[in-house]
């Protein structure tokens, strides 16, 4: 029982990761740059989520507010900083991606002052015993059935339908789409939009279940994010998505059994190091 | 011409007479997290400091000289500590320093003032290598070990409560007070089944709610900032684990219970900030702190107030112009502050009672306290 929980748990996590990681690598697929930025949007769909869930009393409202901002929010920072550099190397775009999230970060502490907010009347507090001996948390169980919800309908968009179709052409070759009248630019908003909203859903969970948005919320998945597309393999969506879900499960049973010897950064880092050792492409890179 | 004369004189004399007029100011170095992880912290010792030397200033000073907070923000961090020791010594020239900052930064700036021989005092970092850098450095503050003996002193003879399940943050501050902890157990008659480790970075614990549900203890001991407890707290309430949790002082903020919310209640935390305390000093501090900073007060800001007021004690008797005197003068101290009475041994330790605070009805609010003096006698080398 105490081992379902833990994978469960795992995959919690994994949800979790899998949501702001899935942003990065949509970015990265699109436009080979390291989107570091992304996770101040995880931080700042956080806060939106309290604000808004504390203004209104609904969480349902406080996920929908914080996607569509940030999404937009997405958007405004690829207009203003990657598309006047897409000429360039793709470092420079990356330094100014950090310079971003260092900024954000600090803005945020400004803005909303250094202490973090919670939730006043925390929704979904609680949980249920779903078989004997297994416990799982509203809060959890709305992360694993909103990742599953969201994954679902991008993938039935990104595979059934025009707009998944032209994302897809785009992705492999920008050229020949155009040639077909795909318009690449509303492509690439679009990109940003839905990669941010993802992160920002991931933002308001988190901050669901910690109870607690700070301003540094951002630090630890700008570079786990990295490690896990990386991972997963640069580029590969599904690489992306096994790859948070594993990360997720060795996290949760080796921060219990191996805990006194490496942290959690440390096991993820150590994981992605064996499996680069054995696989330079990643889980389902492609050499 | 005589006008311009005339002028000129008036204005020497004016320039003159406010010269000898104006008080002189002793500066006081203060080092403490504005940015980072520990800004919330930072901001709460910043506000304790500047409230002493406010109050400390509007008495008329020391000896009519106005106390100068020089600050500077170290991140938490000892990169960032170092360069800043090296900076209020050299170009600021203070005559001593306070550390309103972590144990990581504090223990990299302590060396650094104890060897350009000028006093330093930690105000809350507790790891013991802070006073072992030298005779100059001082602590107002437990330092950890004490403080665990003291949790293992509460859970084992004042609860009664025997299995333990420690939860401990991998960093100075929660390993200093797990080994003190783990120290005095048996003599308490614990049981201790299992510890987990997480790091402060971590916010979310499920796989340690689940294991620590499965252990079945008594009593949980769990070490961490109010940034890490009151997640941790929520969570283990939320997953159904309803036995005491024991923390520390660095739960010691109504952040923590604004995080945890409902789950908070019950909490009980070992610390040196009493609210309920009848010393004056202490009701005093915590009113005028409110009053000036709209948030309630804390164990951090208690302890930044208490370390400006003991160095004011010291040069008040000491004046300010010899560093050896003053670090003499503070060995001295015999002060009733608003986180106890502080006096020091010669490794520069307070030897103090433990406070011990519980959530009731959203505050905190007085428990018990620990008095022991042989439990409680920190270091002395």
């Amino acid at each position: 029982m105490l081992y379902l929980e833990l994978l469960f748990q795992g995959i919690v996590q994994g949800s979790i990761y899998a949501l702001i990681a899935l942003g990065l690598t949509l970015v990265y697929g699109l436009l080979r740059i390291l989107h570091v930025a992304h996770a101040a949007l995880f931080t700042l769909g956080g806060y939106i989520g309290v604000i808004v869930t504390n203004q209104t009393g609904s969480l349902a409202l406080a996920i929908l507010a914080a996607m569509i901002v940030v999404g937009l929010v997405g958007v405004a920072m690829y207009k203003l900083a990657y598309e006047p550099l897409l000429s360039k190397p793709p470092f420079i775009a990356l330094i100014a991606s950090i310079a971003l999230f260092i900024a954000a970060e600090e803005l945020f502490r400004i803005i909303f002052g250094p202490y973090g907010l919670s939730y006043e009347n925390p929704p979904l507090q609680g949980g249920f015993e779903i078989i004997s001996g297994f416990f799982l948390k509203y809060g959890e169980a709305l992360v694993i059935i909103l990742s599953l919800l969201i994954l679902s309908v991008l993938g039935w968009i990104s595979g059934y339908t025009r707009l998944g179709v032209s994302w897809r052409a785009t992705v492999t070759d920008p050229d020949m789409a155009r040639a077909f009248g795909v318009n690449t630019q509303n492509v690439r908003y679009l990109n940003f939009f839905i990669g941010s909203a993802l992160a920002a859903v991931a933002g308001v969970l988190v901050a669901l279940l910690n109870n607690l948005v700070e301003p540094t919320m951002g630090s630890v998945p700008s570079y786990k994010a990295l490690a896990i597309i990386v991972l997963g393999g640069l580029g590969s969506i599904r690489g992306t998505l096994l790859a948070s879900m594993i990360l997720g499960v060795i996290e949760s049973f080796g921060t219990i059994y191996i805990g006194h010897l490496l942290d959690r950064d440390a096991l993820a880092f150590g994981f992605l190091i064996v499996v680069l050792m054995f696989r330079p492409q990643g889980l389902l890179g492609t050499r | 011409m005589t006008m311009k004369i005339g002028i000129l004189g008036a204005i020497l004399g004016v320039s003159l007479v406010a010269a000898s007029a104006q008080a002189g100011t002793i500066k006081i170095g203060f080092n403490v997290p504005l940015t980072g992880f520990a800004a919330a912290d930072g901001l709460s010792a910043k506000t304790g400091a500047e409230l002493a030397v406010e109050q400390i200033n509007g008495a008329g000073g020391v000896k009519g000289d106005m106390l100068e907070l020089v600050i500077y923000d170290d991140q938490a961090s000892p990169k960032e500590a170092v360069p800043i020791a090296q900076k209020l010594i050299e170009k600021d020239e203070v005559v001593a320093g306070v550390s309103g900052s972590y144990s990581g930064s504090t223990r990299a700036a302590a060396g650094i003032f104890q060897e350009a021989g000028v006093p330093y005092i930690s105000a809350y970092a507790i790891h013991p290598d802070i006073t072992r850098a030298g005779n100059f450095v001082f602590r107002t503050s437990f330092v950890g070990e004490v403080q665990g003996r003291a949790g293992a002193k509460l859970i084992g003879e004042s609860l009664g409560l025997k299995r333990v399940a420690i939860i401990t943050l991998k960093n100075d501050f929660g390993q200093a007070l797990a080994a003190g902890f783990k120290e005095a157990a048996s003599s308490f008659g614990i049981e201790i089944l299992s510890e987990y480790e997480y790091s402060i970075k971590d916010r979310q614990f499920g796989p340690i709610v689940s294991k620590v549900r499965a252990d079945k203890p008594d009593v949980i001991y769990a070490s961490g900032y109010f940034f890490t407890a009151g997640p941790l707290v929520s969570q283990l309430r939320a997953g159904g684990i309803d036995v005491p949790i024991i923390g520390q002082e660095g739960y010691d903020s109504q952040k923590f219970i604004e995080i945890a919310g409902a789950a908070s209640e019950g909490t009980i935390i070992t610390t040196s900030l009493d609210r309920d305390s009848s010393v004056a000093e202490t009701q005093d501090f915590i009113k005028a702190f409110e009053a000036k900073s709209g948030q309630k007060a804390d164990m951090v800001a208690a302890s930044a107030h208490t370390a400006i007021k003991v160095l004011a004690e010291a040069l008040q008797s000491s004046g300010a112009s010899d560093r050896a005197a003053i670090r003499d003068a503070i060995a001295q101290t015999n002060l009733t502050a608003s986180t106890g009475q502080i006096s020091f041994n010669k490794l520069g330790e307070v030897q103090k009672s433990v406070q011990v605070q519980i959530v009731k009805d959203g505050q905190w609010h007085h428990h018990s306290v620990i008095d022991d003096a042989e439990l409680l006698s920190p270091p002395s080398e």
